[in-house]
């Protein structure tokens, strides 16, 4: 039907295309594995299905509220009108500080409790992750 | 004062620029081939951004706080090194550095061997790039802004950015990236006058292999800041800023190979061309991208919206314009289309298709948390697992075709010599990887086939070194593909076998973990020039050795800042590395963490052999045979 180099052609055209079809799935399936979405504390109190997964928390950690239980960490964050517990088992960077912003990875328990296992700090003091500030700004319109 | 007269040569090399578009345009359209007063422009312009560069760092040298910029991001307590590196430290200086070098390539390519109507429009389209820069540097980003009253003291750069190495990486970045914008500018009249041929290829490498280097060289420095600054024990945190980097490494590596084929083999102009496009465009967004402020990192330091949206006007508007002259001057080759599959060009090809398929990747990874904040204000963050899973096993095939793409000929095939190879390669390359396995006493698959194919890649070079006649023949590429194979075999097994201690510890007490023991033997305070610094001595015995660590706290006084500093013992088969916290629930003790990174020191010694045979390539004009 057709000619020889139009067959090749769309041989080539055919094998290339599931080529990068597959390609493109291998990607689209690796995103939504890696994917961890970020959460402010007024989201948590307003969904209605929990988040299952890996999520994160911004904030900023409430003053006087960081205490030590034994080997666990348990301090509040907050946009300064909605409040999550946090319990956390591992080293608090230096850059972790009550009265200050911060990041956490982990999952909810419920609306009222988190459970993190990495604090996320690689920033300066003054620095306000831009998620964080975002979701202070959300909370006072 | 130097305000005024940095301000008044930028303006001089923007109504010079101005002269010089114009000056050409006629010439252009009056089809004379007069150069001489574009040459001597394309120098001035060359000179005022130059003289703008020098005033600004003088700026910066004595601390001149009636300039917005200086007052911003330096102090007068400041080394005088890290006032100076300061001044390409903030979003203005980095800028003018930019222009600088777009300019001095155009000045330095005006002295190369192509025929005067391509050099002339190539220098013609640099300077409509300068064009584009020195409006965006000088009414959104001026940096000889001046404060009125003068501040008596400035506010003080980010003290993780007060380092050797960070402060001379960007320098090396900017030359990496815009380095590109000469290849682009060259592509872009080399298809525009119908000359992508041959010849074109032939001139083009080395500007190519200039800036590749670079860019190898910044990234280099970048990630070696990274392990020893950040504390987090790695040296690559698929950060959006690190892969902004990447992607234009990933693209010109690509470009730097199918141009080799083309100058040999007299095809794939097109996607040659589309590369140097590519390559440049991708440089140009991610300035963008760390530019703009949209990005969640140290480097992100302009907050303003402005910039940001006006570099991505200019790059939509480069690259559209790139794009149609593409299309309409779509490049032909002069050889027939066939293709042997068994050749060196067609794996250089399919080795082009993954690098590709990386920039991809990182693209997606990159770009796609910033497309769903802006379309649907969902903040997400995309994991390193995601870029491991995708890049590790299509790394082990592209090693593969990178062994044997260099023992095949250009044109013809030899399925013997190919069989012979295969077979020589994987036998020694099993040995020593059943003897690595050996005293690894670790398997997982991903990491043996990792093993497996980098060490599959290294002999094949060694047996490639061997088969010339002169040694010193195709050198470079050997010394990088080689450098390449132990830097992607360090990385596996730096992955997979590294080991992280994280405990508080008490001033005389140790601790034993395995065959690792800390001790902990004392504090101490000191005084630095700008910060107050508490550093802990620490004994390590691992086995029979023994040594001390002595990591440091140091508090910055302006801006006040706590960083800890990391101390690192490199030894050929791995590091130790040691970083300390403070916690005021510990009492008496002090946080540490400890790091056992097997072949650290492999990843630098291989990045400088990649570089090293980029260098050796600059100064040997021999060719790929």
């Amino acid at each position: 039907m057709f000619s020889k180099s139009v067959q090749n052609r769309l041989k080539l055209f055919s094998v290339v295309g599931i080529i990068v079809l597959i390609l493109v799935l291998f990607i689209q399936i690796q995103l939504s594995k890696n994917i961890v979405y970020f959460y402010s504390p007024k989201d948590i109190k307003q969904i209605q299905n929990l988040p299952k997964d890996k999520i994160r928390l911004g904030g900023i950690v409430k003053e006087r509220s960081l205490k030590k239980i034994e080997n666990d960490y348990s301090f509040i964050l907050t946009d300064r009108s909605n409040d999550i517990t946090v319990s956390y088992k591992g080293i608090l960077p230096s850059l972790f500080v009550e009265g200050k912003s911060a990041v956490i990875e982990g999952s909810l328990k419920d609306k009222n409790f988190f459970i993190a296992d990495t604090i996320l700090a690689k920033h300066d003091e003054n620095y306000m992750p831009p998620e964080v500030a975002n979701a202070l700004k959300k909370n006072t319109k | 004062m130097i305000g005024t007269f940095g301000n008044s040569s930028l303006i001089i090399a923007l109504l010079l620029n101005f002269y010089l578009l114009f000056s050409y345009s006629l010439n252009f359209f009056k089809k004379k081939n007069n150069f001489q007063k574009v040459r001597y422009l394309n120098f001035l312009v060359t000179v005022f951004v130059f003289l703008a560069f020098i005033l600004l760092l003088w700026s910066f040298a004595i601390s001149d706080f009636s300039n917005t910029a200086v007052y911003q991001n330096s102090h007068s307590q400041k080394p005088l090194f890290y006032k100076i590196s300061g001044s390409w430290g903030n979003h203005e200086g980095s800028m003018v550095l930019f222009i600088l070098i777009l300019a001095i390539f155009s000045s330095l390519f005006s002295f190369s061997g192509v025929r005067d109507n391509l050099k002339y429009l190539t220098i013609f389209f640099q300077n409509i790039l300068i064009l584009f820069f020195l409006i965006f540097l000088i009414f959104t980003s001026n940096p000889f802004d001046v404060i009125r009253p003068t501040p008596a003291e400035g506010l003080g750069l980010n003290p993780i950015l007060q380092d050797p190495l960070l402060s001379i990486h960007p320098p090396f970045l900017y030359v990496g990236y815009v380095g590109f914008s000469i290849i682009f500018s060259f592509a872009l009249a080399g298809l525009y006058l119908e000359e992508f041929t041959k010849l074109w290829s032939k001139q083009a490498s080395l500007w190519i292999v200039i800036a590749w280097t670079f860019l190898t060289v910044g990234i280099g420095l970048g990630s070696i800041w990274a392990y020893y600054e950040l504390g987090w024990g790695g040296f690559w945190f698929w950060d959006p800023v690190e892969n902004a980097s990447l992607v234009p490494w990933l693209a010109s590596t690509a470009l730097l190979h199918s141009n080799i084929t083309s100058m040999k083999t007299e095809k794939f102009f097109s996607w040659t061309a589309l590369l140097a496009i590519l390559t440049f465009t991708t440089s140009l967004l991610g300035t963008f991208l760390v530019r703009s402020g949209i990005l969640n990192s140290v480097h992100a330091f302009a907050n303003d919206p402005d910039r940001g949206l006006y570099i991505l006007a200019v790059i939509m508007i480069i690259s559209f314009f790139a794009f149609l002259i593409f299309i309409l001057k779509f490049p032909k080759s002069p050889m027939p289309n066939v293709l042997i599959f068994w050749s060196r060009g067609s794996f250089i090809l399919i080795n082009n298709c993954f690098m590709i398929f990386f920039l991809v990747v990182v693209m997606v990874g990159t770009l796609y948390p910033i497309f769903l904040d802006a379309l649907f204000e969902k903040s997400i963050s995309v994991g390193p697992n995601y870029y491991n899973a995708l890049l590790a096993p299509f790394m082990i095939v592209l090693l593969w075709f990178m062994a044997h793409g260099p023992l095949l000929e250009w044109y013809k095939f030899n399925k013997q010599s190919l069989i012979k190879a295969i077979l020589q390669i994987s036998f020694l390359t099993l040995v020593s990887s059943i003897i690595i396995f050996f005293y690894l006493k670790d398997f997982s698959l991903l990491l043996f086939l990792g093993v497996f194919f980098s060490i599959y890649l290294i002999i094949a070079v060694i047996i490639d070194v061997f088969k010339q006649k002169i040694i010193s023949k195709n050198l470079a590429r050997n010394i990088s593909h080689f450098g390449f194979g132990i830097l992607v075999f360090s990385i596996f097994i730096n992955a997979y076998l590294s080991k992280e201690i994280n405990v508080p510890i008490k001033v005389g007490q140790t601790i034993k973990q395995n065959a690792i023991e800390i001790q902990f033997k004392n504090i101490l305070k000191s005084q630095g020039k700008n910060f107050e610094e508490i550093i802990g001595n620490f004994l390590i015995k691992d086995g029979t050795r023994a040594f001390e660590l002595s990591p440091s706290l140091r508090k910055y006084l302006q801006p006040v800042q706590v960083t800890s500093e990391t101390s690192i013992k490199s030894t050929l088969f791995g590091d130790y590395y040691l970083a300390i916290n403070l916690s005021e629930f510990e009492g008496d003790k002090i946080m540490i963490r400890f790091y056992h990174k097997p072949l650290m020191l492999w990843i630098w010694i291989s990045i400088s052999l990649i570089i090293f045979g980029g260098l050796i390539r600059i100064f040997r004009k021999q060719n790929e045979s």
